[in-house]
């Protein structure tokens, strides 16, 4: 059965719509995809030896109604847009379920890996991770593609902090150049709690993403970002911290490097809502340019509603320093190989936040396959 | 120089004031605009015949766009009904007793002489002040310098007008610009000829205004190579106009290496619908320089907007807007990079108190060719209790990789430990906090000619009265 997926959508809504000929407002999606949507057969999570954690296929997991059950918010509107979000949640091929236990720390990482070829190239993965009061734990989600195929991804996911849980989320995207990533994700963070997104956005010919928090009375949420766009490749990404509770901190640090004639629009926005007193959010993107064909969009928004708060946001933009550049070339590193150093120079701080060697290693190769290997071509 | 104003004021025969509007006409109540009420505007303004087709070709654009989908509501207005913006009403009472009391009393604790109150009330005639106005023409002719109203110069220097009327912001710009191309009425248009260096600020208000204006006014600029001038617009005191919108438009042309500030203390009424355009195009080591105070109207819409065309243009954007209650001020500025080594400053500060709303929405686009140019923006805002909105909507679009670009925004309030350690030096609460305000408009205050920022200050003072306890 071939189906041809079609979407027709505007995606990344800007929360606050502003002037049009900035063309900003949403992202124009307009593919075909001519895809069979069958079940991702390869295995994709690693097991798990902890009995604090239920975790499995979210298919498989029969009872997880159980555990939604006296789930508030599972009406949530979230994501890149609308549809995207019910095609992940209905049409699904994969995804994982988790409950991680009161009290509990899972020590080892969590790992789930989609390595996409001929036969399972199209992951829709709809993920949820419920973390019982005060428990604690660490997920890694990988998608990349082992053979050369125009990979599908649309992904949701949907983390419940409980009460003084802490739950870090390292979702790493470095798929080929032919391929399309969507993804959308939220986090409902409840007192106290504490959602740490990590996003390492490297591959796809097109990538949208969207990443949300809602923050209660003293709850945190960090996003922190490294992307690296290059040839002709697109990328949209959406951040929006909501602050619902009063001292709720929030936190968004970008960092990014544009190649080529890539292209990126970044949308953070930082919302007070009445009632967010003693709250702070900060966001910050920085992006090294390295071609002057690159184009790069940022719109970092501030809404408040609250007198008793402290927002502040810093953008940056600037092309690469030529005196550094010239500085490394003269000690006998080739320009490309001193562009990867500046670019790992800006990353390195959000990568050493990823637990695992292997994966730290695996991004800094992908950073020299893009930077050095082929611009040597 | 800037203090002759207050001077010759007081020496304005009063008897203008009792002159009546003669101007009251009033079209048979249509729906819509049409183009027979475009003409009438123009055959009474007896204007050439490029000026009638450009106002009804305004009119066609503006039929065809829609309101904006974004900012501030508008569903108050009626668009539909828009002529009856466009008409002066004479059903309505037009008269210095209509002037609601809170703007009359506004003016005396201003400090405004009573001679002005009326006229910048936008109630009796706009004043002919034949002695500031006539005086300062002479001194200018002098020097080359044209300053006449907009009717005046369509029909003396039809040629130069024709050449740059709406060609900085185009009709087709937005709907009420289109709107302002049809039925534009009064403005300023000045030309500052090369090298030439006018060393007092003109301010629009000493001209004499046909009816109407102050509404719908254009105001074109021209400074030519290596010149200087200084334009004020506008003054602290609140504005009064029955009719509630004001869609004006500014054009401003800066010639290489010259030097335009245009500075705009804005009051209107708090029933007003401001939606100004205005926009700056500054060629080679240029430079614009805006000044822009926001307090008054029900709704604005103003985001000053230069385009450095030229190497080395320079854009500085200072502005500020105070809300307060049942104020919507959604303003900012925008600037485009369209050369090399252009460079742009923005600052700007916002505060927002009892239930106001200020947004601070601006854009800042980098062309593929405007290599080493150079830009910051700024944003503060101050919130004074939380019943208010404060909003930042910047967008930053970079095509170019050489660029040094900076932006910041800020959010928050008054810091309770400077009101303790103010309160512990012996000063009372609310000037604690009217000083903590007039610090943080402080940048905004300096930029102004003196007696503007004596008013501004007076103004905020007025603004935070009754805001504590």
């Amino acid at each position: 059965m071939v189906l041809s997926i079609q979407i027709k959508d505007q995606m990344n809504l800007l929360p606050a719509k502003t002037y049009r000929w900035l063309n900003v407002n949403h992202l124009k999606m307009d593919e075909t995809i001519d895809k069979e949507i069958k079940a991702y057969n390869k295995k994709y999570v690693k097991e798990v030896k902890d009995e604090n954690i239920i975790i499995g296929r979210i298919n498989n997991v029969v009872s997880f109604n159980q555990y939604m059950s006296n789930i508030k918010d599972d009406k949530i509107e979230y994501g890149i847009s609308k549809r995207m979000v019910q095609m992940a949640e209905h049409m699904n091929n994969a995804g994982i379920f988790a409950n991680v236990r009161k009290g509990a720390t899972i020590k080892e990482p969590i790992i789930i890996e989609y390595r996409m070829d001929q036969d399972n190239d199209v992951v829709i993965d709809n993920n949820i991770i419920i973390a019982e009061e005060k428990s604690r734990a660490t997920f890694i989600i990988d998608y990349s593609t082992t053979e050369d195929v125009n990979a599908f991804h649309n992904g949701a996911l949907k983390v419940y902090a409980r009460e003084g849980a802490y739950i870090k989320v390292i979702k790493i995207q470095r798929m080929n150049d032919s391929s399309l990533h969507l993804d959308s994700n939220v986090a409902i963070v409840e007192k106290d709690g504490n959602v740490d997104f990590i996003q390492v956005e490297f591959g796809s010919r097109k990538s949208v993403t969207n990443y949300m928090s809602n923050l209660k009375d003293g709850s945190q949420s960090n996003i922190e970002t490294i992307y690296l766009a290059d040839k002709e490749r697109e990328m949209d990404l959406s951040y929006y911290m909501n602050h619902m509770g009063r001292r709720s901190i929030s936190n968004m640090e970008v960092k990014g490097a544009l190649k080529d004639r890539a292209k990126k629009v970044f949308k953070g926005t930082i919302d007070f809502k009445l009632g967010s007193s003693k709250s702070k959010g900060r966001e910050e993107e920085s992006v090294i340019l390295f071609d002057k064909d690159v184009k790069s969009d940022a719109v970092p928004i501030l809404l408040c509603t609250e007198d008793d708060v402290n927002g502040q946001h810093a953008a940056s933009a600037g092309r690469v320093d030529e005196d550094k550049l010239f500085y490394m070339m003269s000690r006998g590193f080739s320009r490309e190989e001193a562009m990867q150093l500046i670019v790992e120079a800006s990353f390195n701080p959000i990568i050493d936040k990823i637990p695992l060697e292997d994966m730290r290693s695996i991004i800094r190769e992908e950073i020299h396959n893009r930077l050095v290997m082929e611009g040597n071509q | 120089m800037d203090v002759e104003r207050k001077t010759y004021v007081e020496e304005l025969d009063r008897s203008i004031y009792d002159i009546k509007n003669e101007f009251r006409y009033s079209y048979k109540a249509e729906k819509g605009l049409t183009p027979e009420i475009v003409k009438d505007i123009s055959r009474r303004k007896n204007e050439p015949k490029w000026m009638t087709e450009f106002r009804l070709k305004s009119l066609e654009i503006y039929n065809k766009l829609e309101v904006p989908v974004w900012g501030p509501n508008l569903d108050d207005l009626d668009i539909d009904n828009i002529v009856t913006y466009v008409k002066p009403n004479t059903d309505m009472k037009y008269s210095w007793e209509d002037v609601p009391e809170d703007i009359k009393d506004t003016f005396v604790r201003l400090g405004i002489p009573e001679a002005e109150h009326k006229s910048l009330a936008g109630v009796g005639a706009q004043y002919d002040s034949e002695v500031v106005y006539h005086n300062l023409k002479g001194y200018l002719a002098k020097q080359g310098v044209i300053y006449v109203d907009m009717e005046t110069a369509v029909k003396e220097y039809s040629d130069i007008i024709r050449r740059y009327f709406m060609t900085v912001v185009p009709p087709s710009d937005h709907k009420f610009i289109a709107l302002h191309g049809a039925v534009w009425s009064g403005g300023s248009f000045v030309y500052v000829p090369k090298g030439v260096k006018v060393d007092i600020p003109l301010q629009s208000y000493f001209r004499s205004n046909a009816p109407g204006a102050g509404q719908f006014e254009h105001t074109l600029i021209i400074v030519e190579e290596g010149a200087f001038l200084h334009f004020i617009e506008g003054c602290s005191a609140p504005k009064y106009s029955v009719n509630n919108l004001h869609a004006g438009c500014v054009e401003l042309i800066v010639k290489e290496g010259a030097r335009l500030r245009y500075s705009t203390i804005e009051n209107w009424s708090k029933n007003m619908y401001n939606l100004n355009t205005k926009r700056a195009i500054v060629e080679k080591n240029g430079t614009i320089e805006w000044v822009s105070g926001s307090f008054g109207s029900k709704v604005s819409m103003l985001y000053p907007m230069s385009i450095l065309k030229g190497e080395g243009a320079r854009a500085e954007f200072t502005g500020i807007t105070f809300a307060g209650k049942g104020q919507y001020l959604d303003t900012g500025a925008k600037v485009v990079h369209a050369a090399p080594y252009t460079t742009s400053n923005i600052n700007t500060k916002s505060i927002s108190k009892d239930g106001g709303v200020a947004v601070y929405r601006g854009s800042l686009n980098i062309a593929p060719n405007a290599h080493h140019s150079k830009a910051t923006v700024s944003c503060e805002s101050l919130m004074l209790d939380n019943k208010s909105r404060s909003d930042t909507i910047p967008v930053l679009d970079i095509k170019n990789d050489e660029v040094d670009i900076g932006h910041e925004a800020k959010i928050g309030r008054i810091s309770e430990e400077a009101i303790f350690y103010l309160m512990s030096r012996g000063i009372s609460e609310e000037e604690a906090r009217a000083m903590i305000v007039r610090g943080f408009v402080e940048p905004i205050a300096k930029e102004l000619p003196l007696e503007y920022a004596v008013e501004m200050n007076n103004l905020i003072n007025l603004e935070l009265e009754g805001t504590i306890g």
